[in-house]
């Protein structure tokens, strides 16, 4: 047996750091998962029925995979109207701390998660590339993986589940509370599936007046100039096909609330 | 026997790392640049230690071996300064690695690459706002990302879910704003000087590990000689900047 070899091994274990945490989901004695980013996106671009189809779609999903016993729910906001007041996804998913599908701890608690103080912030949450995994234990393909010219088209990415899909929607400022209710970042409160008219590839990510849009962050981190988890930038427009055209697919977060 | 070993270990991570490790050999679709190294660059990360472990000869040696390595890709014109820290000791201020580097934005080394619209695009820059002064920029984050922390060569730095061994623990020194550790533990070997007793502050080149992204102020090492950074997944390399002269 080598030495070496099975040092190297352990090694890389730790600097995952999941030391204290072998047993995976689904196995005897295994951390439950609490956290994943949605295999499937619900594919009417930003329509997700609102907060409560994107929940939906989360327990359904967790069901799929053994895991409907807790309270998912999906890490979106939505914006104030009339009568209506804003909700803000942190407030919306429980108290942490959060596991993977592995039993990796993604955040601590809801100030982790968010970075709420300056040094939260600069080191950061333990959510990435290698630790953003779906229901069923798999990463989130991210940019620059599997490059391809028709990485932008939905009719490709649909059928190649290893294109990039790391935009993932939030509607969500950094320290995860709603935008104001002046611009879109949350097509509609996850209602509309329009598109700005005419359709512009020059418009600008980010929300502007009149423009269908929403907030994205990543999961590998990587994007926008920034690298942000749950706000880098906005999208092309509400259409399944503009979120996949930026680069997502309208997949997001779940989180479990208990 | 070695690949059952390792597959025995493994296997509790889940495919997840596997398929990294087949994705991260997938050629890229866009061809990398013909005229690397640009003389542009203004920043990489060694693509070799010195390897003497945290002895790095001070400062004066770090900036030495960061010239050396742009010299031999063409770009010892500019001034190189290591991003090292040091801390203070009787009659010697600290020195902060953030002081040492200009104000940025910084060029990598490859002339072109796929930015996150998969444009291709000529030298994005590594943004200025590196160590997060403001809670909104903190929270956001910087984008030295993997992508773009490369070495001179244009090479990335392998990370986690990369083919072993694994190099993305970079020596700074520092704490996550840049700025030299005030307290009386050692952080930074002696001030580069200890190839044994003692402890380096590390980032992460591919910002993944110990339940933080930090590029800069990750983990500390276990010792400072070559097999002690080994063991926590580094070889001791560290990021050099280009200052105007």
């Amino acid at each position: 047996m080598n030495k070496h070899f099975v040092l190297t091994a352990a090694l890389f274990l730790q600097v995952l750091g999941i030391s204290s945490a072998f047993a995976q989901h689904g196995m005897l004695g295994g951390t439950p998962m609490t956290f994943f980013v949605t295999s499937e996106p619900i594919a009417d671009g930003g329509n997700l029925g609102g907060l409560e189809g994107a929940d939906a779609h989360c327990q359904a999903l967790a069901e799929d995979v053994g895991a409907g016993d807790h309270t998912w729910r999906a890490y979106l906001s939505t914006q104030e109207r009339p009568g209506q007041p804003a909700i803000n996804a942190r407030d919306r998913i429980g108290t942490g701390p959060w596991y993977n599908f592995d039993g990796v701890m993604i955040a601590r608690d809801v100030a982790h998660l968010h970075g709420d103080t300056l040094e939260l912030a600069r080191l950061g949450n333990n959510l990435t590339r290698v630790s953003g995994l779906t229901e069923k234990g798999l990463i989130v393909p991210g940019l620059y993986e599997f490059p391809h010219p028709r990485d932008g088209d939905w009719d490709y990415v649909k059928t190649t589940p290893n294109s990039n899909r790391h935009e993932v929607l939030t509607g969500s400022q950094p320290d995860g509370t709603a935008y104001p209710p002046e611009m879109d970042y949350t097509c509609d409160n996850w209602t509309s599936n329009a598109d700005p008219e005419p359709s512009d590839q020059r418009i600008p990510l980010t929300g502007m007046p009149g423009k269908p849009n929403a907030q994205i962050g990543f999961p590998d981190r990587n994007g926008g100039g920034n690298g942000s988890w749950n706000s880098s930038h906005g999208t092309r427009g509400c259409s399944q096909h503009a979120l996949v055209r930026t680069h997502g697919i309208g997949m997001y977060y779940c989180f479990a609330t208990d | 026997m070695k690949k059952i070993v390792l597959l025995l270990v493994v296997t509790p991570l889940a495919l997840a790392t596997v398929l990294s490790t087949l994705w991260a050999q997938t050629p890229p679709l866009l061809p990398d640049s013909e005229d690397i190294p640009s003389s542009l660059m203004t920043f990489f990360v060694t693509s070799e230690p010195i390897g003497d472990g945290g002895n790095l000869g001070g400062l004066e040696g770090a900036d030495a071996h960061c010239q050396a390595l742009a010299a031999a890709v063409g770009q010892g014109e500019k001034d190189w300064r290591a991003y090292l820290s040091t801390q203070a000791r009787p009659g010697q201020p600290a020195v902060n690695a953030r002081d040492r580097i200009g104000a940025g934005p910084w060029r990598h080394a490859k002339a072109m690459i796929a930015d996150y619209l998969g444009r291709r695009l000529a030298r994005p820059l590594i943004k200025s706002q590196i160590h997060g002064d403001t809670l909104v920029e903190a929270q956001r984050g910087s984008n030295m990302i993997k992508a773009f922390a490369m070495t001179e060569h244009g090479e990335k730095i392998n990370g986690i879910g990369d083919p072993l061994p694994i190099r993305h623990d970079i020596l700074t020194g520092s704490h996550t704003d840049g700025r030299a550790f005030s307290d009386d533990v050692d952080r930074t070997c002696n001030n580069w000087t200890s190839n044994d007793e003692g402890s380096a502050q590390v980032g992460h080149s591919d910002r993944i590990g110990n339940g933080n992204t930090s590029w800069n102020s990750s983990h500390a090492t276990v010792g400072c000689s070559q097999e002690d950074f080994a063991n926590s997944g580094g070889v001791g390399l560290f990021y050099c900047f280009a200052v105007e002269k």
